[in-house]
């Protein structure tokens, strides 16, 4: 399960993201994602809070992210949790997303 | 997934599926259906571990087939030991997804005789469109440096450990392209450890490590 709240800060857009992002909550993700990029220019994923991303996880933040890049909107994710951190390592999504260590993007 | 990896590696001509290194093409059959089961929400993975999410059958009998097995092993929980198992157990995965491909009339299915004793079967080609389409997703999905889809990643992230890519680009491009292919297979847990169980395969063979399959 995910929970997600949003705020406006410095023209961004931001989803903070807490909880597990596994398969059972995947569609939940892109589906807000999404929904954050098609109402703004700037949108930025914080995974300050995420405890946990598996490969559906993924596989939805890099369909966000190809939502974005169709839309031109610039899209980022901030603040990665240290196990999040460690995956997103291993899978090397430093080469296809904007990873940020802190807000502002 | 499955039939996507065999369109990749079935020669138009002999209808036979080609593999650039031993089990190279076995290997991309399992990693496929690995991914095909992840696509129909029934397993997810992370880092290390396979979870199966849902064990109700998805209708097709190779997916089912390998789901009911994971279901009865609960003591194997890591993808690298489940690519293995299924490895050793993968019972005639290439002719069903053959047979499929012959069922929608994009194979022709065709038995003769060699030396008059031998059954032999082979697949040509029928109807090359799902096969060229295949082939310009995964040549798109490396050649362009935007996000591909999901299966688009699945599909260049399996072909690559497994020589498949080779069928698709010619050497100089795929050089070319080198750091956006790796960048694409690290995106997949269930890639990153087919490519490690080839490459334990092929070190065990290169050092004469007996491998009983």
């Amino acid at each position: 399960m995910i929970q997600t709240e949003e705020e406006t800060r410095d023209g961004w857009r931001v989803v903070n993201v807490s909880g597990r992002a596994d398969a059972e909550a995947a569609d939940a993700l892109e589906s807000v994602l999404r929904a954050a990029i098609e109402a703004n220019d700037k949108v930025a994923a914080s995974f300050a809070s995420l405890d946990y991303i598996s490969s559906a996880g993924i596989r939805a933040l890099l369909q966000a992210a190809r939502a974005a890049q169709t839309r031109g909107s610039e899209f980022a994710v901030c603040g990665l949790s240290e196990p999040v951190r460690r995956v997103f390592d291993m899978s090397g999504l430093q080469h296809v997303l904007n990873i940020h260590g802190v807000l502002p993007c | 997934m499955l039939e996507e990896v065999v369109l990749l590696a079935v020669d138009e001509a002999s209808g036979g599926l080609r593999s650039a290194r031993e089990f190279s093409t076995a290997y991309a059959l399992v990693g496929a259906v690995f991914f095909d089961l992840a696509l129909a929400r029934r397993i997810d993975t992370d880092t290390e571990a396979i979870h199966i999410l849902d064990r109700s059958p998805t209708g097709s009998a190779a997916l089912d087939r390998v789901l009911a097995a994971m279901s009865a092993r609960g003591d194997i929980t890591s993808v690298k030991e489940w690519i293995d198992e299924i490895f050793r157990r993968r019972d005639d995965l290439e002719g069903e997804a053959l047979a499929s491909l012959a069922h929608q009339g994009i194979l022709r299915h065709e038995k003769t005789k060699r030396l008059w004793v031998i059954d032999v079967e082979r697949f040509p080609m029928v109807d090359n469109r799902p096969q060229r389409d295949v082939r310009l997703r995964v040549a798109d999905a490396i050649l362009n440096d935007t996000i591909p889809d999901t299966r688009d990643i699945m599909l260049v992230s399996i072909a690559e450990p497994c020589g498949l890519l080779g069928y698709v680009l010619n050497d100089s491009l795929l050089a070319a392209r080198r750091h956006r292919i790796q960048t694409l297979c690290n995106l997949e847990t269930i890639s990153r450890k087919v490519a490690a169980a080839i490459r334990s395969l092929e070190s065990s063979v290169h050092h004469g490590v007996p491998r009983v399959f």
